[in-house]
């Protein structure tokens, strides 16, 4: 029996999906299919001298152009101001001029990070006084990674990218492709990085349910998408593109990366205006999310100003800014400064805040500035906040003794003071 | 008082007392063996030797020298050690010396668990101490934390991992362990013999990727193999690894004086030939042990029986030596807790412990005085495995086989000659099985592109790439086949599942906690799984609720009834392609494709004891069709005058007592390989048994029948003719035979080879 016969039978034992597809028409023998679709968006084939072959579009957009709620030209004005701070922080332009970033996305044959999810569309911006120079380096077939890879390391000219979780995937994924074929390859530049996924998160995070661009695009950036093809259909459309050279498809998935692009130097403006205080419209949740951010790399200083200013205010962002401030205090041993402000946030702050004001409220009265019966007063309303829940059993126990410890000692008083 | 006897006083009394005397059918004793000793390699690192002395280790056995030497003169070993010999020496000395040569040389250690991987890093770790090398050796599986992976991968000399980890976590991210793979020169496969059947065929297309990906990064590792006693160790490791092999046999380990008892259960029903409960025996002989501080292993075949056992013993002895004395040691257990039996029993201040095969394999727990299986353990191979975990170098030890009733058991225990003179079980795997090959090549593809041409192992692909072009799973492009599709082909494969279409069976006694207490292969689901079946597991009684075909799962419920099922299943067999035939006397014997459809119609309560039928009821399942391979034998049975009835009675004996013989030879569990009595085959009109590999495309179980039906069957008959019984028994022909003449007539179809 023939090989294929078998394979045929065993079919319904097989672990893919067996539904047969059409058969695909005879495909065209020329060099460069549909090349009159193609030219007309702006693409054109480029040649590897070991004879493998990419394509690669370019456009232009004017520095004046409105994508959402900015103009690309406006990040001249934060590249400017960020080099006016003396602050780190993980997206600091400080340093940098505009030109030096690009701003970088790539479409690939599947989600996960393993060696056979092939990339099949590097694309990337740069902002320069003519313009923004969008790229996209598109791969026409499996062959000609090395062109795809070439070209693209040919014509990456910056110190610093830009991404959208590029961090743990399309970069590593670049490397992963770049080792497979990487003697005829030059080395992979060192860059530097910033990864706008993980500032969207810091920001974004309490109001937006998931923190994916499109999301965020539409919630916070004011970026209005038509007729967009979702990602996820990308690899399907390149399976399909694959088989019939139709570039349709391909265009649509060239778009959607296209906005992304744009989408990303919109954000590192808007980010960059959050993180300096020079957006007017910024809510106070936001500024208080960027003080945190300030505080969590050790920029207390920074930090503390931000909080300060925010708790004037009575909003929810005003008593985080206190129980922050708070803390703070704390450690600067402002004993009595620090419970004025945990009074406050344990009897406005959200059941996580009330839980932990009252039980430093309790350590100030038990240690600091002794008032035995105050203390023993916010050890039971800390217990209130968390009698129900059931994932509090360590803390129960902890306030459980604080209390019996709180007693014994007041006792103890007592019997001195007979 | 009574005195406490020692273990000589123990054999003494076992060979003497009527209590025990006459269910000892074979008593055989292995003499005492010196060790033979070789030199330590010249050139051996001086640190390395000053640690192993420290160990009291000056001179190595010879199997160990013979390992050295091959391994640096780059020559891939398979060394079969039996339990207790050294053999982690025979990979970690070449190892070491290797990477003190040459620090940037890496290695791969398989093992079949992870249990077995941190043992084994903790052993090389105490070495690598002891010589103060600078030599890193890590573990990696599931456990290991993300922060340091990354080190694994890119410091890691010695990377320890199981094949299910390379298939589905190293090989497909390769390019992280770039400095793995360039460097890569030894790849060491401990345990060989369990990477055999459907496990042992995905091991093959794993490592058959592994190379591949070796090549790419330009390395060439040596692969060093370690193996229990199997019949054909050679073989399976160039199977496995299709890689040249030298095999080291010369074990120079020394061993004590050994006594192999076979024990045969009293006989409680003569005419049925039903015996007492091998778990009762064992009991007994166990407590007799334990109760003079004797250091003793117990196996049995099941979690559940290690339990029952377990809870009695330690009740026994609870006043005497304390129920911490006596452990249980099974899957489940947390590893803490088995590191402290494993440590306990090292020490001695575990005097028992009742064990699963899970102790089979190499942890190390010392050598104990006494071993008791309760039962055949299905191979001669882990029978000798088991058997080594008693046994101390320089005194005497015990090992005693309680039979059950099963027709395995009992032909064991009538055949001590075939236990001890035979070879142990061939181990079969086919590597080209079909359904196997093609989830791997996706998987290599996934990894590497296909050059046309290239060929995957020794199997040449060019039409399974064109067949997965088609299905579009594969791209081709300037002579190249790429992967192009969206999913992670390794998550689709599990190195273990004997099918990727198991039926699961969910617990749902209780309702707060929901289970998954074990699968099942499609076909025997349609007749063990069907709605209202009452499935046994482990000794409980569930009963099937609900069986969602679709979905494959069966949810279950725990019940005490007086009953059990009985499903009737309509078979057909057809062959499909003869590849090779031969003629024994009278009988045509053939080998090739079958396709097998099965379909369940009704299925009968049966009462217990009395065996009434007290209902029944249709099932309503599509159904089933299997392709896979087969080998059978056609009886020119006309003159025998049968009538129909007589005929098919014989031929389900046949099938019975063939069925409990396959696994003497193929090394295989008793539903691997399913029997199946035809009284008019499709394919030539003539009565028929067919042999088939339950898994499709088959893993090479029964071409093995083929080539050895002739003896198989005179183990059959031999079976048969020396079982006591009257007119058939479940250790010969079954009990489901209505006709009295059934056992004569199934001699009467062998008469070729009477």
């Amino acid at each position: 029996m023939s090989l294929k016969n078998k394979l045929n039978r065993l079919q319904s034992h097989m672990s893919h999906a067996t539904e047969k597809k059409v058969e695909v028409e005879q495909k065209s023998p020329s060099v460069f299919p549909f090349q009159d679709v193609w030219q007309q968006h702006h693409v054109s084939p480029y040649h590897d001298i070991e004879g493998s072959t990419c394509l690669i579009r370019e456009i232009h957009y004017p520095l004046d152009y409105l994508h959402g709620n900015y103009r690309f030209q406006e990040l001249y004005k934060v590249i400017e101001k960020w080099n006016e701070t003396t602050e780190c922080h993980p997206l600091t332009a400080r340093g940098h001029q505009a030109e030096d970033l690009f701003f970088f996305d790539t479409e690939t044959t599947g989600l996960g990070g393993g060696v056979g999810n092939t990339i099949f569309l590097l694309g990337y911006a740069s902002v320069s006084r003519k313009g923004v120079t969008l790229k996209q380096h598109i791969l026409p077939d499996p062959g000609g990674e090395i062109a795809l890879y070439k070209s693209f390391l040919e014509s990456i000219d910056y110190t610093t990218m830009v991404t959208y979780n590029g961090k743990a995937f399309d970069w590593p994924q670049l490397q992963t492709r770049h080792t497979l074929i990487r003697e005829h390859l030059p080395k992979l530049p060192p860059f530097g990085h910033f990864d706008l996924y993980h500032a969207s998160r810091r920001l974004w995070k309490h109001k937006l349910e998931r923190t994916k661009l499109s999301i965020v695009e539409r919630e916070v950036l004011g970026v209005k998408r038509e007729d967009d093809i979702p990602g996820y259909l990308a690899p399907m459309i390149y399976f399909d593109y694959l088989d019939t050279k139709n570039p349709e498809g391909m265009l649509g998935i060239m778009k959607h990366n296209e906005i992304d692009i744009l989408s990303l130097i919109t954000l590192y403006i808007h980010l960059s205006n959050q993180l300096l205080g020079l957006d007017k419209e910024q809510t106070t949740r936001e500024a208080y999310e960027t003080a945190r951010w300030f505080s969590s790399i050790g920029e207390i200083k920074k930090a503390q100003v931000g909080y300060e200013e925010l708790a004037q205010m009575n909003d929810e962002a005003g008593i985080k800014a206190k129980h922050q401030l708070a803390w703070q205090l704390k450690k600067k041993k402002q004993w009595a400064k620090a419970a004025e402000l945990w009074l406050m946030v344990s009897s406005d702050g959200d059941d996580q805040e009330k839980f932990s004001a009252c039980v430093e409220l309790a350590k100030i009265y038990e240690h600091r500035l002794p008032d035995l019966m105050r203390a023993i007063q916010f050890t039971d309303k800390a217990f209130k906040q968390i009698e129900t829940k059931e994932k509090y059993k360590k803390q129960k126990e902890g306030l459980y003794k604080r209390r019996e410890r709180l007693i014994r000692k007041l006792q103890k008083r007592i019997h001195q003071d007979e | 008082m009574k005195v406490k006897k020692n273990l000589q006083e123990l054999i003494k009394e076992l060979k003497q007392s009527d209590k025990f005397g006459e269910q000892i059918t074979y008593w055989h004793t292995l003499e005492e063996k010196e060790a033979q000793v070789a030199d330590m390699p010249i050139g051996l690192d001086s640190h390395l030797m000053s640690a192993l002395e420290k160990r009291g280790i000056s001179r190595l056995y010879t199997h160990q020298r013979s390992s050295y030497d091959a391994v640096m003169a780059h020559q891939s070993i398979v060394a079969v050690t039996p339990t207790a010999s050294g053999k982690t020496l025979c990979y970690n000395l070449p190892v070491l010396q290797t990477i003190i040569n040459n620090p940037q040389a890496r290695a791969l250690y398989l093992f079949p668990t992870k249990a077995l991987a941190q043992d084994q890093k903790m052993e090389i770790n105490e070495l690598i101490e002891e010589s103060s090398l600078s030599v890193n050796s890590y573990t990696y599986d599931g456990d290991t934390p993300s922060n340091i992976r990354q080190k694994v991968r890119r410091a890691g000399h010695i990377v320890m991992t199981n094949p299910d980890m390379l298939h589905s976590a190293i090989l497909p991210h390769h390019t992280k362990w770039v400095s793995l793979f360039e460097n890569l020169r030894f790849i060491i496969i401990d345990e060989l013999h369990i990477y055999r059947g459907v496990f042992g065929s995905h091991v093959a297309n794993v490592l058959r990727r592994l190379l591949r990906i070796c090549e790419f990064y330009g390395s060439k590792p040596v692969f060093i193999c370690t193996s229990a006693t199997i019949a054909n160790p050679l073989e399976l490791a160039e199977e496995l690894t299709e890689t040249n092999m030298k095999l080291i046999d010369n074990n120079g380990a020394p061993s004590g004086r050994k006594h192999f008892v076979f024990y045969n259960p009293p006989l409680v029903n003569q005419p049925l030939n039903i015996r007492r409960s091998a778990t009762l025996e064992v009991r007994r002989l166990a407590s007799e042990m334990l109760m003079n501080k004797v250091q003793t292993i117990i196996f049995a075949k099941s979690r559940v029986r290690v339990e029952v056992l377990l809870k009695y013993l330690q009740e026994l002895v609870k006043h005497k030596i304390g129920p911490k004395a006596i452990r249980g040691y099974r899957g489940g257990y947390l590893p803490s807790e088995r590191r402290s039996i494993e440590k306990g029993l090292r020490h001695g201040e575990i005097y028992g412990v009742v064990s699963t095969n899970a102790l089979e394999l190499g942890v190390d727990i010392g050598q104990l005085q006494v071993c008791i299986m309760t039962g055949y353990p299905g191979t001669i191979s882990s029978s000798w495995q088991q058997a080594g975990r008693a046994g101390r170098r320089h005194s005497e030890s015990l090992v005693i086989m309680v039979a059950s009733s099963n027709p395995l058991d009992q032909y064991i225990i009538d055949h001590p000659d075939y236990f001890f003179k035979r070879n142990p079980e061939t181990a079969r795997i086919n590597p080209d099985n079909l359904i196997i090959l093609i989830d791997h090549i996706k998987c290599a593809a996934y990894e590497l592109p296909f050059k046309k041409g290239e060929s995957f192992g020794r199997f040449e692909t060019e039409e399974v790439l064109e067949y997965l072009s088609e299905e579009q799973v594969l791209h081709e492009n300037q002579e190249k086949y790429y992967w192009m599709n969206d999913s992670f082909p390794a998550h689709n494969v599990s190195l273990r599942s004997a099918s990727q279409e198991n039926v699961v069976i969910i617990d749902q006694s209780d309702v707060a906690n929901v289970k998954v207490i074990g699968e099942m292969d499609r076909f025997s689901a349609m007749t063990l799984l069907h709605d209202e079946a009452i499935y046994l597991h482990q000794g409980t009684q569930f009963q099937v609720e609900y069986l969602d075909w679709e979905e494959k799962k069966a949810f279950v419920r725990e019940v005490a009834v007086d009953y059990y099922t009985d499903a009737n299943l309509a078979v057909e067999l057809k062959v499909l392609e003869e590849d090779k035939t031969k003629r024994i006397g009278n009988e045509q014997i053939g080998y090739g494709d079958v396709s097998v459809t099965a379909m369940a119609t009704i299925f009968k309560k049966i009462k217990f004891d009395t065996h009434d039928n007290i209902g029944s009821g249709p099932i309503s399942l599509p159904e089933e069709e299997l392709h896979t391979s087969a080998t059978w034998v056609t009886f020119f049975a006309e003159g025998l005058m049968f009538g129909k009835e007589r005929l098919e009675q014989g031929l389900i004996g046949a099938a019975h007592a063939l069925k409990a013989i396959v696994p003497l030879f193929v090394m295989c569990d008793q539903t691997d390989v399913h029997v199946v009595p035809q009284v008019k085959a499709i394919h030539n009109e003539k009565p028929t048994l067919f042999f088939y590999d339950k898994y499709p495309g088959g893993v090479g179980l029964s071409e093995k029948v083929y080539d050895e039906i002739d003896q198989l069957i005179r183990e059959a008959i031999s079976m048969i003719e020396r079982c006591p019984c009257e007119t058939g028994c479940p250790s010969c022909v079954g009990t489901d035979l209505s006709s009295e003449t059934a056992k004569g007539d199934v001699l009467k179809l062998f008469q070729t080879w009477l």
